[in-house]
């Protein structure tokens, strides 16, 4: 008998959500396939990358690095050096300096820092905050009243924060925000009831289940990224139809593998070769798992993970 | 599997409001009656409009432009005697939310309605019997697989028959109670989809013991496989009942707000 290929096409879909404005904006989610199946329909968007850079700017002990960014002094420079890099869709600023268990940086610097990030550059920005829930709060807050107008990301609004930072971000100043559950899939579909009965519109949040290197504790972000997309598409769960963005670079260059010196262990070889892995095959399961965006670091694994995405959608 | 159907079953001409509103085809307490049902969590809303021999098609077509243009075109169970009204309310039917569902068919007298709901490419629900009780299980199957045969013949997918084992009353028929049940555990196991009037079972028991037995009910039927029930929607407990069930089923992802949703 022959074979009759049956396309396994959902009468659901994943929500679209749009950040940026004008011709580079760039729109996550709205397919209704699983991930990369494109061979039963075209996925609505390609799967977007954003290139991370930090308050402090790059990570110049890494030579691939600090040889893209030559020349580029400034956060400005930095910004639109990185907008610039093949294969991006949008840059993300990491905040990674007003922890206040760190560098502590007062909220009017960062305020300072995003403005001239996002003059700097023509593609959508992200503002990665410094993970704490009350400097969060208030940075999103002065960030997002500063930045109105530029349909800015917000990563992330976690359960003890996204009250205020939903209504100061999308409510106030029509920004966008990325709910953050890490690895708790209960709690990822709460949050987003929760946001939902604020009177957050679908199409103004985005989700972030959770991100971990392979090796460690992939296993769980693997089974939540399905659950998810079945819930999803199979059983046309609405409060699971969030595009998924998933900040892959401060995960993958934070393990070992990732920092450890040639010196100190000579057998695993180069360090950044090490990284880049590390961020290239976390990047290529998260989105083979359904990731609608995946923020990078390496130049290399920017290039890396757009080929695939070229390749595959 | 997909969340359990709920059929709200409160648009009945034997209501003396919707009798009425349905003689003087006064849209208000029929609509009303609807946004009730779906604010309580009813996916599919049945209009029964009796045998309705005299004015069936013209006012199954009211009925079902009526509801679905007052919410937002909710699929509805379309459920008379009467054939020719039946097909009317498809004929002006939106499928935007879901297919039409002809209520009912059986192995007897109306088994005629599997054809028409095939025809009109309608679900169809398909009662597990001929003339009165079936006396048991094998009985109930020797129907089932007629309708089935009926369906298929006829281009149905057999997704869009929902057979009804016969929930029976539990005063006077307590000794059948785990045979219905172990029928709707044979449907399942045969991937077929299942539904039927739960409150047959509590009928004559007191006003305040129905929820339970209707709600207990539904859990062991559920666990057993049925998939879809008619019933009242606005009965509090039972739908806690059924969306806890389909939590436990992994039907639903769970979240603390679940009875929310």
């Amino acid at each position: 008998m022959a074979f009759t290929r049956k396309p396994q096409v959902y009468s659901s879909s994943i929500n679209e959500v749009t950040i940026g404005v004008g011709e580079k904006a760039v729109t996550f989610g709205g397919s209704n396939i699983m991930p990369l199946y494109t061979f039963d329909a075209p996925a609505k968007n390609k799967v977007a990358i954003g290139v991370e850079i930090t308050d402090s700017g790059v990570d110049r002990t890494l030579p691939g690095i600090a040889a893209y960014y030559e020349g580029a002094e400034t956060i400005s420079e930095i910004a639109a050096r990185a907008a610039e890099m093949p294969g991006a869709d949008f840059v993300v600023l990491a905040l990674n300096g007003a922890d206040p268990n760190g560098d502590n940086r007062p909220v009017e610097e960062c305020v300072e820092i995003a403005k001239q990030v996002a003059d700097a550059i023509d593609v959508p920005l992200a503002i990665v905050g410094a993970r704490n829930v009350e400097k969060d709060t208030a940075l999103f807050t002065a960030i997002s009243e500063a930045l109105q107008g530029k349909n800015v990301l917000f990563v992330s609004a976690r359960e003890e924060d996204y009250k205020t930072i939903a209504a100061s971000a999308v409510m106030a100043y029509s920004n966008k925000i990325s709910a953050e559950s890490a690895v708790d899939i209960n709690l990822a579909k709460q949050l987003n009831v929760l946001l939902s009965q604020m009177g957050i519109k679908p199409e103004s949040y985005v989700m972030n289940v959770g991100a971990a290197a392979a090796g460690y504790g992939y296993d769980y972000v693997a089974s939540t990224l399905d659950r998810v997309k079945d819930a999803a598409l199979a059983q046309n769960d609405v409060m699971l139809q969030m595009p998924i963005i998933t900040p892959v670079s401060q995960e993958a260059w934070a393990v070992k593998e990732a920092i450890v010196t040639e010196e100190d262990y000579p057998d695993w070889g180069d360090r950044e070769t090490r990284g880049v892995d590390m961020e290239v095959c976390t990047a290529a399961a998260v989105i083979a798992g359904g990731s609608d965006a995946v923020i990078l670091r390496h130049p290399q694994s920017v290039a890396t993970i757009s080929g695939l995405i070229a390749d595959l959608m | 599997m997909g969340k359990f159907v709920i059929i709200g079953e409160r648009i009945h001409c034997i209501s003396p409001i919707i009798k009425k509103a349905m003689e003087e085809m006064n849209p208000d307490p029929i609509i009303k009656r609807a946004k009730d049902q779906i604010a309580a969590g009813a996916t599919y809303i049945d209009v029964n409009i009796g045998p309705a021999e005299k004015n069936g098609p013209e006012l199954m077509k009211w009925a079902v432009q009526t509801i679905q243009e007052a919410c937002d075109n909710v699929p509805l169970a379309l459920d008379t005697a009467n054939r020719a009204a039946i097909e009317a309310g498809i004929s002006v039917y939106n499928r935007s939310k879901g297919k039409p569902i002809v209520n009912s068919a059986d192995a007897g007298d109306r088994i005629e309605n599997v054809d028409l709901a095939a025809a009109n490419d309608a679900i169809v629900i398909a009662l597990c019997s001929k003339a009165g009780v079936p006396a048991d299980n094998d009985e109930r199957m020797t129907y089932c697989q007629e309708l089935l045969e009926r369906g298929m013949n006829a281009g149905m997918d057999p997704e869009d028959m929902w057979f009804d084992p016969l929930f029976l009353v539990i005063k006077g028929m307590q000794d059948k109670q785990m045979d219905v049940l172990d029928f709707v555990g044979q449907l399942s196991d045969m991937g077929l989809n299942s539904t039927g009037g739960l409150s047959n079972v509590s009928n004559g028991t007191p006003k305040h013991i129905r929820p339970i037995l209707d709600s207990a009910t539904v859990a062991m039927a559920m666990c057993k496989g049925l998939t879809s029930a008619i019933m009242n929607p606005c009965d509090t407990r039972l739908v806690e009942t059924i969306k806890a069930a389909d939590i436990i089923k992994n039907n639903f992802l769970y979240a603390d707000s679940f009875l929310e949703l």
